[in-house]
């Protein structure tokens, strides 16, 4: 099993952290024997277009999810999506935070490993820490070296 | 096993065909909302392609054809990425099947409904039989054919009662 990526959303829809684990070869765009044609494109940072895709992940999972609470009943929940390429996963805790986990295709459900990052590093490491604000505003809090140790570590163990 | 409902949705993210077929799997919506329902998921489906992590490479020259003329320019593309095949939910599961042509057959069953893929194919079948060969058929409208009605439903009736 591979795991591509990892994204919390809030309950004001904006990122508040955001993983990948794909070596950068095969993340970056692909080996281009001529030079790139658009020296803007070029220009634009890395970490914008990051940006711009975890803007992508959270209107596609808040449409699926409001679909799926549509036909399906309140009760009724978003787990997960495949295509041919690879499988986002889903999972929204009551208070309206959002884990996003792209992996490939063959893996199998991955909600339990959400709520287990949810409960054993989110709570523990992010929740329980007292400086950490209420409102994590552009990642603030999120990124302490405890939840990233035990984020890391937690998926390396899956992969 | 149990399949709820299909819809299609034509390459302009109309609705063009509702069905259900087994009462108490979803919720009743207004046939307003499952407009809007096709559009988002025509919109939805074309953004799950772009979300593709693995970009791979697809600048490798191939030399399988050396003796066209000019083949040695033509860069092997990679397979196009697709959109949302599957989406599982507590309570049922969406099988997506994308045509060649656009025409998207989004098809609900229950959680354990094996073989989707087979039954959605045939449901194409049927579209291609009963719909297109309908000369009074006009293209990307809604589909009013009795012929693919009956068919239709006495094939998943033959499901749903397996």
């Amino acid at each position: 099993m591979v795991i591509y990526s990892f994204y919390i959303f809030d309950r004001h829809t904006e990122c508040i952290y955001s993983k990948s684990w794909l070596p950068p070869s095969v993340s970056e765009a692909p080996s281009n024997p001529n030079p790139p044609d658009h020296p803007r494109a070029d220009r634009r940072s890395k970490a914008a277009r990051a940006g711009d895709d975890a803007k992508l992940i959270f209107g596609t999972v808040f449409s699926l999810r409001n679909m799926v609470r549509k036909l399906g009943g309140d009760d009724d929940a978003f787990i997960s999506y495949r295509t041919g390429q690879y499988k986002l996963h889903y999972y929204e805790t009551v208070s309206n935070l959002r884990f996003v986990m792209l992996t490939d295709t063959a893996a199998p459900s991955m909600r339990n490993v959400l709520h287990q990052i949810y409960i054993n590093l989110w709570v523990e490491y992010v929740v329980k820490n007292p400086l950490s604000p209420v409102e994590h505003k552009g990642g603030e809090g999120v990124k302490n070296e405890l939840f990233e140790l035990g984020l890391d570590q937690f998926i390396r163990g899956l992969m | 096993m149990t399949v709820f409902a299909l819809i299609i949705i034509n390459k302009a993210g109309g609705l063009i065909y509702n069905r259900t077929f087994h009462e108490g799997g979803l919720n009743k919506i207004s046939t307003n909302d499952y407009l809007v329902l096709a559009g988002t998921f025509h919109g939805v489906h074309a953004i799950t392609t772009r979300l593709n992590p693995v970009k791979n490479a697809g600048g490798d020259r191939t030399s399988t054809s050396p003796s066209v003329p000019g083949a040695a320019n033509i860069v092997n593309r990679p397979e196009p990425s697709s959109g949302l095949e599957v989406l599982e939910s507590e309570n049922f599961r969406l099988q997506c099947f994308n045509t060649m042509t656009g025409t998207k057959f989004l098809l609900f069953t229950d959680t354990t409904q094996a073989n989707v893929d087979v039954t959605i194919r045939r449901v194409y079948e049927m579209y291609a039989d009963y719909v297109m060969k309908n000369p009074f058929y006009q293209l990307e409208m809604p589909v009013r054919c009795d012929m693919f009605d009956r068919k239709l439903l006495s094939y998943i009736r033959e499901i749903n009662n397996r």
